[in-house]
């Protein structure tokens, strides 16, 4: 009977071996884009299908965290299938910049952002904005910081939250290195984590807790806010707010993609990266992710300020693509 | 001692073992091979500021203690609960003893955010044991239940004539019978806290795959990330050495299907209600109360399900994982057959698969990557997704497929041969059939892993093809749980078929798998 059953679950394998390798000969070979995208489907699908429809163009997109996928490009070198690299976070695309593994861009689509959201090599450009912020119960903060360097007083102590393996924490924190300097910046990290600052994993995780009510104040992007909220199904009792003008604390990263040298179709990739900056794509992106555009004044998220009254740092996002530096200084304080 | 077995007496391995189990090495070392040579790139003084610094050794003993509290606990725990199944006479027992093997289908990021979910402030390194040791009890419960069934009971039988009572039976028969499974077992358990990223990191706690991870997403810095990867191959290499060591050889001399009799059981009632209330208990933390968390996520906030995205999803990841188990299964079937013949090249294969298995899924989806990208037919193919799965747990299988032939009784092998049957013939009609409960329940175990698989298929999937398994990280990615919890709850129930069928007693003696 066992033995039955062992050959009946052979049989069943070897069909389905059977059936997968026809399957997998069908999907193999096509004239299409490839494109590696740390951005979640939910939020770029919409807009790739709508330049599919556009163009006629057949996209094939490889989804997968923006920093994974940068390391798989990495491994992949000069065999890459891929032809667009779309990633979450700045660093990664410094990565693959600082590898050579991106094509130059046309000055045309550089030129839709400013220059300090797009590569130093004019290899990579960004396409959304995203600002640091410190998440908050309203209910329970009456009084706001205007500065990190108040996150470190005893009113704020046990009410914290940050999410230190986090690229985009680990961007904050080189941010501050530039600006501060490694010892100033291990100070601020030494005197928060006495303030008895509570670790997470994600973003999502410190405005869930806020909401939860297990901390006060939490170190975020912006869009988490929406993002958590959504994913409830509920109105969230948590707000945004922005440390006073040039704090490190109200950064901003991009979102961005740029083209591979290995790149089959690379006009294609160009009229997409064209696509996805054109006027009227930002706005739409605007409304549907909640993040910032780069390219026009006028579109920016329900309920906060335009991304040019944002008092945010001048930071260089090609740092961002060594966090080595910022790692050694948050595992030499004990935060990862 | 040794000679007892059939595997002590074939003096000579054939051709296609030998042929076979050199593929499954050469496999196995890929991952060691990328490693070695990323390595090699890094800078001394890379080098050792990672190994000197004082964080390396707290990561360290984290790992080390961590690793071994979740598998003595989960060790006792599957023992209990497999010694439970199968001796006491419970209501509904069959279905129970599938039951307790589901919680491994449920993938450790799902299962701690459920709890995450249910419990505010659940974290840290109490948390990350309470889950690892629920997530890692099945290999235990799994292994253990196959050894007893395939347990000489006749020896049972002896001991209760002799008037042993029930410890000393176990202490004197039972264990040394199935002790080597569960070492086999504790060691998957072992191997899967090394390797686990989805709990320890939701939980906050700092082990060696953590810190790997950091830094790749930190600093992309592939060579240092190796560095830390080879520590953590040096530790498996070290745990699997103890289990190795705690092997024994075993004295089988018979076991055919006129002597197999399950004991007589215990029937009495507080017993019995001890018995389900433990069992009912694991179930409850392990299963119901994640499911039920899930579920409740869903509704909460429930949105329209794409039924044809599920449907096509469940497809995709039954035969992506069946063809990866059926790979597994062909390169440790020759593995575990020389290696219980004590063959060299059989230890050194079963070694490699094994250490290979406590690297993290992101590790072994980059050598793949390295080795693939450069065969454009093969790469981001269903097969090298398949190999890739079969690459990753492998190891789930090979230690079942050694203890089961390691067992067969050498009087059955002298029958066969005396009745003049060749070797390949006494092979596939007597080793195959008896070592068959162990050889179904690894498979099984390399299937549930695979199709939970996430790092390394995001990584070597054809695009656009979906399983459940990266469905569901789409969703849960961008903090969808209620969107991501009917294909982690679909996961569970597709597992279920299988976990069900293999574990299906046959009717009437409830003892399934081990006629003849």
């Amino acid at each position: 009977m066992a033995l039955k059953r062992l050959r009946f679950i052979t049989l069943a394998l070897a069909l389905s071996l059977g059936a997968s390798l026809l399957t997998g000969c069908a999907s193999q070979k096509s004239e299409s884009l490839v494109i590696y995208s740390g951005r979640s489907e939910s939020f770029i699908s919409p807009f790739l299908n709508q330049f599919t429809a556009l163009t006629g163009a057949k996209l094939d997109v490889r989804y997968g965290d923006s920093a994974a996928l940068a390391a798989q490009l990495l491994e992949e070198g000069t065999n890459s299938p891929a032809d667009l690299f779309i990633s979450q976070d700045a660093g990664a695309l410094g990565a693959i910049s600082e590898a050579g593994l991106f094509a130059q861009l046309d000055q045309q689509v550089l030129d839709r952002v400013e220059d300090k959201y797009r590569s130093s090599r004019s290899d990579w450009v960004g396409i959304t904005g995203r600002a640091r912020v410190f998440a908050y119960s309203p209910e329970r903060v009456k009084n706001l910081p205007n500065s990190i360097d108040q996150l470190t007083l005893p009113i704020y102590r046990s009410k914290i939250g940050i999410a230190p393996t986090n690229s985009s924490f680990q961007a904050f924190i080189t941010a501050l290195i530039q600006s501060r300097g490694e010892a100033a910046a291990a100070n601020w990290l030494e005197k928060l984590k006495a303030n008895d600052v509570k670790l997470y994993e994600k973003n999502s995780q410190i405005v869930a807790a806020i909401d939860a009510g297990e901390i006060d104040l939490g170190l975020v992007n912006h869009y988490y806010l929406w993002e958590v909220s959504k994913a409830l199904g509920r109105e969230i009792a948590v707000a945004n707010g922005f440390f006073a003008p040039g704090d490190t604390g109200n950064m901003i990263n991009v979102a961005g993609a740029g083209i591979l040298k290995t790149a089959t179709n690379s006009q294609v990739s160009l009229d997409l990266l064209t696509y996805l900056l054109n006027d009227e794509v930002q706005r739409e992106f605007v409304k549907a992710t909640y993040e910032y555009s780069l390219v026009l004044t006028d579109a920016y998220p329900v309920g906060l300020p335009p991304l040019r009254e944002i008092p945010s740092p001048r930071v260089d996002l090609s740092l961002l693509a060594n966090l080595s530096k910022t790692q050694a200084l948050l595992i030499k304080v004990g935060l990862i | 001692m040794s000679q007892e077995g059939w595997a002590r007496r074939q003096s000579r391995p054939s051709i296609a073992l030998l042929v076979a189990s050199t593929i499954a090495l050469l496999a196995a070392s890929l991952p060691l091979f990328y490693l070695f040579r990323r390595a090699i790139d890094a800078e001394i003084s890379e080098i050792s500021l990672i190994l000197f610094r004082s964080k390396t050794l707290e990561i360290l003993a984290t790992t080390l203690g961590l690793t071994a509290a979740v598998t003595a606990l989960s060790t006792l725990i599957g023992l209990a609960l497999a010694w439970t199944l199968f001796n006491i006479d419970l209501p509904f027992r069959s279905a129970l003893q599938a039951l307790v093997i589901l919680p491994v289908a449920i993938p450790s990021y799902v299962f701690t955010y459920s709890w995450i979910s249910l419990i505010p402030g659940f974290k840290g390194l109490w948390a990350a044991l309470f889950v690892l040791v629920l997530a890692t009890t099945p290999y235990i419960t799994l292994t253990t239940l196959a050894a007893l069934r395939r347990s000489d009971w006749s020896t049972y039988e002896v001991a209760q004539t002799l008037g042993l009572n029930g410890l000393q039976i176990f202490v004197r028969v039972t264990w040394p019978q199935i002790k080597n499974s569960v070492a086999a077992g504790s060691l998957l358990s072992a191997l899967y806290v090394l390797s686990d990223f989805g709990a320890i990191s939701l939980l906050g706690v700092d082990t060696l795959t953590r810190a790997i991870e950091n830094i790749y997403r930190g600093s992309f810095d592939r060579s240092s990330a190796s560095i830390l990867a080879l520590i953590l191959v040096a530790i498996s290499a070290l745990v699997i050495r103890l289990e190795e060591r705690s092997r024994q050889r075993l004295h089988i001399i018979k076991s055919s299907n006129r002597i197999i009799k399950r004991a007589k059981t215990n029937d009495k009632l507080k017993v019995k209600l001890i018995a389900l209330f433990g069992i009912g208990s694991y179930l409850a933390l392990g299963l119901a109360i994640p499911l039920f968390q899930l579920l409740s996520i869903f509704l909460a906030n429930s949105t329209s399900i794409n039924y044809s995205l599920l449907f096509k999803a469940s497809i995709s990841t039954l035969i992506a994982a069946c063809l990866g188990a059926l790979i597994a299964l062909t390169l440790a079937l020759p593995v575990g057959v020389l290696s219980a013949q004590g063959s060299r090249l059989g230890r050194v294969s079963d070694k490699a698969i094994l250490i290979v298995h406590a690297l993290p899924g992101i590790v072994m989806g980059l050598a793949l990557v390295s080795f693939g990208s450069s065969i454009p037919w093969l790469y981001q193919s269903l097969l090298l997704l398949s190999f890739a799965y079969a690459l990753l747990f492998m190891a789930k299988a090979v230690g079942s497929v050694r203890s089961s032939v390691d067992r067969v009784p050498k009087n059955l092998i002298e029958i066969s041969a005396t009745l003049g049957l060749p070797k390949s013939a006494t092979f596939r009609r007597v080793v195959i059939p008896l070592a068959t409960p162990g050889l179904l329940s690894g498979t099984l175990l390399v299937l549930l892993a695979a199709m939970k698989e996430l790092p390394a298929t995001l990584m070597l999937k054809p695009i656009g093809f979906e399983t459940l398994a990266t469905q569901m990280w789409s969703y849960s990615s961008i903090f969808r749980f209620n969107e991501a919890a009917p294909y982690a709850l679909l996961l569970v129930l597709i597992a279920a078929i299988p976990t069900f069928l293999i574990n299906r007693p046959d009717e009437g003696d409830g003892i399934g798998g081990d006629q003849i």
